[in-house]
């Protein structure tokens, strides 16, 4: 199988965020739907929808192309990521209202408070998941599609 | 040129390009050897789960460790990390 490795490379990396949105869509139904919840939460629905599965396929296509001279191992490559992601979101959040920079911490929703201090451990948990999870699932799904 | 059949008219031409062009396949369309037990060693050359889940380094299970503590220790976190998967 040597044919697109690129194409292969995108769809392994979208497999794992693809995984999650039946999960989102579950939070979504039940929180505006069931509950009746007044957070806006289909304003954030657009980044972990859309922009996160798109980048988990485009890193793991830029991690295909640049491996032969970088070296770098999957799971480090997929911890980087966060570094990305975090600003990122943060931005688009802050700029349709669902995220508010507080002076001791952010408001999610308007209803899910986290406190800077928070924030440290918080991110040294996103890096560390990130890195099992591509060490082990994107690994994996790079393998059985041939690219690894 | 007269129909014959259901096939449309100036089909036959066609249909006589398409044999030429593909070969016939033969009567031997097994493979040489039996294949099985090279899929059955493949599938048993890392040993199973049990030797999987034991080369994983410490340093990975510590990991894994963490961030559940994490999420046990701080549920309102989770919604953002969903927002960030």
């Amino acid at each position: 199988m040597n044919t697109h490795p690129y194409l292969r490379a995108f769809l392994a990396g979208v497999f794992v965020p693809t995984l999650v949105l039946p999960v989102l869509l579950c939070v979504f139904i039940v929180v505006r739907l069931v509950l009746r919840e007044p957070f806006p939460i289909e304003r954030g629905l657009i980044f972990p929808m859309a922009v996160v599965p798109a980048l988990w396929g485009a890193w793991n296509m830029l991690h295909l192309s640049s491996n032969v001279r970088t070296h770098l191992s999957l799971g480090v490559h997929g911890a980087v990521l966060p570094f990305l992601l975090l600003p990122s979101g943060a931005a688009l959040a802050t700029s349709l209202g669902i995220l508010q920079l507080g002076a001791s911490g952010v408001n999610w929703f308007q209803a899910c408070f986290v406190p800077y201090v928070l924030i440290v451990p918080v991110f040294l948990a996103v890096l560390a998941g990130y890195y099992l999870v591509w060490k082990y699932v994107v690994g994996f799904v790079n393998r059985t599609l041939g690219i690894a | 040129m007269k129909a014959t059949g259901n096939r449309e008219q100036g089909t036959e031409g066609l249909a006589a390009l398409l044999r030429a062009a593909v070969p016939p396949v033969s009567e031997d369309t097994q493979p040489k050897r039996d294949l099985w037990p090279q899929m059955q060693a493949r599938l048993h050359e890392d040993g199973g789960n049990a030797a999987r889940l034991k080369a994983v380094p410490w340093f990975d299970w510590a990991l894994a460790g963490g961030v559940a503590l994490v999420a046990v220790a701080f549920p309102a976190v989770v919604p953002v990390l969903l927002y960030y998967l």
